[in-house]
């Protein structure tokens, strides 16, 4: 066997077997795992809606999981996506609710308010990991779980909408929605802006000092700090931007596709960030392919259940199964020291 | 609830099985294990509990279904952390994600409706007396293995410098599936409880970031278990105390945020500077 | 004579190919010391972690003791635990479910009183000294009671009053029969203490003798194969103030550096001599920047204290870190993303805020080609070098842009004698053309052959001065033991 089959031996070996067990459980859910199977791709792709719907759902993992990848490039792990995402979207509705001006202004500061929420949320991971040495992988962790009781006491108590029906905010002025891509589907510019963020994290890695300085802290911490790179610093600017990627994400949500904050705008973007960024390979550019198989994934699985009657839970399942298996590839380099 | 006592009661309800999930925690992080997979584990076990207690009629089987659930979820992070190189804190986010997908999957496959099973038979009044003074049983008996045992040694070896334990002939990879395994079976009970002794049903969610709170528990009692104990019952105060207070106005979610600030605020060494285990969440090479 | 432990045909051989260990036999007699000498990179360690049962074999076989005691140069203990935790773990006493801690810190005694090596067994681990703590090391081993014991390395870290003390504990093992293999690279001790010599080059056997019948000069030829590389000449050079350190102390302990007062000149080496623990990590680390410190620091007439490291490289001072894997290197990177570092903030590696590829690369062929380093290419990756190379290329950057000041930590630490020379030269030549150097260096005859002056360090401070003229051994080895 060439070393080259070996290679992509590996994660097609690792695909198959995913696909078995999925396909085990969809049998075990007393249906047809071929129905389910076809019931899915057909949901994701299977004409223009669906493929618009599944760009949608794209675009809402994109955003975390460059922020994921953003953070992990520096060293750092970022498990509050999730929670910036939410105050990310959580400013935006505020913001965009509370503005009263014409759509050119009013949609970059929407979007700037969202990457706003998103990079306070990240900078006190990153300045309780700079200043204190303080493991950021509890702070992100907590940060998750207050942010979504922060969003729900303001949005059901003081801030709440009068006119919503539930935990939400009110209404965004249609004039600060985000422009479709495609008339009377959820696809905004929101995917075309996701796009270019990653392009730009591409070209910021491989050819700016920043880039060079942030992978040199993740790569290797010792010799980043004898080379002069503020390491605390840099842990703390990379946790911030990284929130402020997911905050903007949240925020796209919000302008582009519901038109308002609701606490439950994510049922786990950030969580499923994680399994994204990996396996893109911490590669900007693989990331959006890679975000493009999970919205396939997370669209699909809505008509799974509907029409298959296969719960779509099965999907969080196997994206769970799916991190452990990539994660043995060494994408993220393990921690070898306290720092 | 009306009295103290019944504040007291509803206290220790609450801590029990943070208890348990922070004796899991303190004892997968003494030996190198940072284990945030324990949300997963809590819901797995409740979910067990209810799943076979419905199946046999038994809460006692379905206590025992929710360890064993639990220690199988756990010795996967172990496993996956020493033998196959996955990132500790890699894997335990792909293990939360897989219970919550897998209970919710099932939820609906075994008992036909989401969200929430039916009432199943559950511990009943003396069984939930006696899990929450296993919980301090165990707590105890931890504390004690840890400090005086040769197995628990060998624990704080694995958790400051895994090297020193591989020279001296132990393999520090075994040791710690084994206090993944011990810390599973903490756990399940502790998930066991939520679901079968403090209620009688499983719900979505309902583990709602205990497996967290344990971990925020852990490092206000300075990774020993007596003290990570204390810390969680701290915690079920506050939780009982959210009762007390929402009726005073206070917001529910300021008090349930509580515990996870206090989190934040031990990340800055304010309950002074206890160290971690120097291994902890350090893979092996 | 028995033979305690018998290695035949032992051979090491690593994926990618490096052979650290070729066909070697060696035979480990009962109640001798053994030495086994070589340069750095000889295959001695690796040899002696397959002695120990550490590490297979590619082939051959090992035979004899089942029980071999290894202590390692760098130890393997639990700071935060106690001596005695330390010494019995993993064949702990028991009592019932629990551990006999009487016991235990009763075997801590009886062995110690037996060997010489006095400890207290409550002491926790990370508040001894280096001497005391690697006892403690030595005791885990002999609490195994084993038929043979391996020293890497032992005197590295100790001064020669502590060297003698092992020695002695040494002697004393080995009249109970004990077979004991140290390994070492200086020849007094060989000399002194030895019955037996195994020289290594390259990974082969190269010498096989009693010590009676062999000479230091006969085994240090056999460790260097042949002349001893030249090593440039040193011309005489002006010297202008360059670096001044006035009362430096940094780091907190045992290994702190507590009062640093020294000049080092425009065109000369300044050597630190000293055993290692003796604060010169907190040295590098202060001068480099990267640990806070009190005191004053100056570089050219300018005030160094609140500058950071990076702004300390872009003032002129380079660091060759003492270990080039974990603190001057990264090892995934190529050799062209690797000389950048240091530099990457400012001209010419900088334009705008990019990089520039075209400067990096321009720089790293330009080391290649200077320092001969053996590579395939300069987008080759660093990790994929051997220790020598590697060296070659952190120096190479170091050197580039005639910086004003060099830290030369352990600059020929673990790499060949040819790659040494070359190193060693380098500095010599970046000396004439004046830059100040400070070497730093726990090897005594690297100091005393490359340093125009020699301060000692000891316990943190400077303990004594030389000139050139006036090097005199002994007394420099007397006050790095504090005599």
């Amino acid at each position: 066997m060439t070393a080259r089959a070996r290679a992509y031996g590996g994660p097609a070996l690792g695909a198959i077997v995913l696909l078995a067990i999925a396909a085990g459980a969809m049998a075990l859910a007393g249906a047809n795992p071929i129905d389910g199977f076809a019931a899915l791709v057909h949901g994701a792709l299977g004409g223009t809606d669906q493929i618009c719907e599944t760009l949608v759902q794209t675009t809402a993992l994109l955003f975390p999981s460059l922020a994921v990848a953003f953070a992990f490039r520096a060293g750092l792990f970022n498990i509050g996506a999730e929670g910036q995402l939410v105050m990310g979207g959580l400013c935006a509705g505020l913001v965009g609710a509370a503005l009263a001006v014409p759509g050119w202004i009013a949609i970059p500061a929407i979007l700037i308010a969202g990457a706003f929420g998103g990079a306070a949320w990240g900078g006190i991971a990153g300045a309780l990991r700079a200043r204190f040495g303080g493991n950021e992988v509890i702070a992100t962790l907590m940060l998750n779980i207050i942010a979504g009781l922060l969003a729900n006491y303001l949005v059901v108590g003081p801030l709440h909408a009068p006119d919503a029906t539930g935990a939400e905010t009110s209404e965004l002025p249609a004039s600060s929605w985000l422009p479709l891509l495609i008339p009377d589907t959820r696809l905004s510019i929101a995917l075309v802006l996701g796009i270019a963020l990653a392009a730009f994290l591409a070209f910021v890695f491989r050819s700016t000092v920043f880039g060079y300085e942030l992978r040199a802290a993740g790569d290797a911490p010792e010799v980043a700090r004898r080379a002069g790179i503020n390491l605390p610093r840099t842990a703390f600017v990379a946790m911030t931007l990284s929130g402020a990627i997911a905050g903007f994400g949240g925020a796209t949500i919000v302008a582009g596709v519901l038109h308002r904050f609701d606490v439950e705008l994510s049922p786990g973007y950030g969580f499923i960030a994680i399994a994204v960024a990996l396996v893109g390979g911490l590669d900007p550019l693989w990331i959006v392919l890679a975000s493009f198989v999970f919205g396939i994934l997370q669209s699909g699985s809505l008509s799974m259940q509907a029409f298959a009657h296969v719960p779509k839970d099965v999907v969080t399942f196997v994206e769970g199964l799916a991190i452990l298996a990539l994660a043995t590839r060494r994408f993220v380099a393990p921690r070898t020291a306290a720092s | 609830m009306e009295s103290f006592s019944g504040f007291l009661a509803l206290a220790l309800v609450k801590a029990t099985p943070l208890i348990f999930a922070a004796l899991a925690g303190t004892i997968c992080e003494r030996a190198g294990i940072l284990n945030i997979a324990l949300e997963g584990a809590l819901t797995v076990a409740a979910f067990a509990a209810v799943a076979v207690s419905f199946a046999t009629g038994s809460p006692l089987l379905g206590l025992l279904a929710a360890v064993l659930a639990s220690m199988l979820l756990c010795a996967l992070l172990g496993i996956a952390a020493t033998r196959f190189g996955v990132d500790q804190i890699v894997a335990g986010t792909g293990l939360n994600l897989l219970a919550a997908g897998g209970t919710a999957f099932a939820l609906v496959v075994i008992f036909g409706q989401p969200g929430a099973s039916p009432e199943v038979h559950a511990l009943g009044d003396g069984g939930e007396r006696a899990l929450i003074v296993c919980a301090f049983a165990c707590a105890l008996v931890l504390q004690l293995v840890l400090d005086r045992t040769p197995w628990g040694l060998r624990v704080r070896a694995c958790g400051e410098n895994p090297r020193a334990l591989l020279s001296a002939g132990v393999d520090p990879r075994r040791l710690r599936v084994v206090a993944t395994l011990v810390g599973g079976a903490l756990a399940g009970l502790g998930g066991a409880f939520l679901s079968l002794g403090e209620l009688d049903i499983y719900s979505d969610g309902m583990t709602s970031g205990r497996g967290f709170i344990a971990l925020a528990a852990v490092i206000f009692g300075r990774w020993m278990p007596l003290g990570a104990a204390g810390a969680a019952i701290a915690f079920g105060a506050l939780s009982a105390l959210q009762f007390v207070l929402q009726r005073a106005g206070v917001p529910s979610e300021l008090m349930q945020s509580l515990p996870y600030l206090a989190a934040l605020a031990a990340l800055t060494g304010i309950v002074g500077r206890a160290r971690a285990p120097a291994a902890d969440g350090v893979s092996l090479d | 004579m028995n033979v305690a432990l018998a290695l035949q045909g032992v051979s090491k051989i690593y994926p990618g190919g490096v052979r650290a260990v070729e066909d070697v036999d060696l035979d480990l007699f009962a109640g001798e010391i053994h030495a086994l000498c070589g340069e750095n990179g000889a295959g001695k360690s690796t040899l002696a972690q397959i002695a120990a049962g550490k590490l297979a074999p590619s082939s051959g076989t090992v035979t004899g003791a089942e029980r071999v005691g290894l202590v390692h140069q760098h130890f393997e203990l639990v700071d935060r635990l106690r001596v005695w935790e330390n010494v019995v773990l993993g064949r702990e006493p028991r009592r019932g479910l629990r551990v006999d801690v009487a016991a235990a810190r009763e075997r801590v005694r009886s062995l110690a009183t037996a060997y010489g090596l006095d400890v207290d067994p409550d002491a926790i681990v990370e508040t001894l000294p280096v001497g005391i703590a690697q006892r403690v090391e030595i005791l885990r081993e002999l609490a195994r009671d084993p038929r043979v014991l391996v020293l890497d390395e032992p005197t590295a870290v100790l001064a020669p009053v502590e060297i003698d003390t092992l020695f002695a504990t040494l002697r004393a093992l080995a009249a109970r029969g004990t077979a004991i293999l140290v390994i070492t690279h200086k020849l007094g001790e060989v000399v002194a203490h030895a019955e037996r010599v195994t020289v290594m080059r390259a990974g082969r056997v190269v010498l096989r003798s009693l010590v009676r019948d062999t000479s230091a000069g006969e085994i240090a030829r056999a460790m260097v194969g042949g002349a001893l590389p030249t090593i440039a000449e040193r011309e005489p050079t002006p010297t202008v103030a360059a670096f001044a350190a006035r009362g430096v102390a940094a780091g907190e302990g045992a290994h702190a550096l507590r009062d640093a007062t020294f000049d080092v000149r425009g065109g000369e080496i300044v050597g630190i001599a000293g055993v290692e623990g003796n604060g010169q990590v907190a040295l590098a680390d202060a001068i480099a920047g990267i640990v806070p410190y009190t005191g004053t620091m100056s570089l050219r007439e300018r005030p160094l204290d609140g500058l950071d490291a990076a702004d300390r490289i872009a003032a002129g001072l380079r660091t060759i870190p003492q270990d080039r894997q974990r603190e001057a290197l990264v090892l995934d990177w190529s050799i062209t993303d690797n000389v950048a570092l240091g530099d990457q903030a400012r001209a010419p590696m900088r334009r705008g805020i990019a990089v520039d590829r075209g400067a990096a690369r321009t720089l790293a062929t330009q080391i290649v080609e200077r320092f001969d380093v053996r590579t395939p290419s300069i987008r080759a990756r660093v990790g994929a070098l051997s220790g020598g190379n590697q060296q070659k290329v952190v120096v190479g950057r170091a050197l580039a842009h005639a910086p004003a000041f060099v830290v030369a930590f352990q600059p020929t630490r673990g790499i060949d004698v040819g790659a040494a020379a070359l190193v060693q030269s380098r500095l010599i030549e970046a000396r004439n053309a004046g830059a100040a150097v400070l070497l730093v260096s726990f090897e005594l005859d690297e100091v005393l052959a490359l340093s125009d002056r020699i301060l000692v360090l000891y316990r943190g401070a400077v303990a004594g001065s030389f000139e050139r003229d006036d090097f005199d051994r002994a007394r420099i080895g007397a006050l790095m033991a504090g005599a």
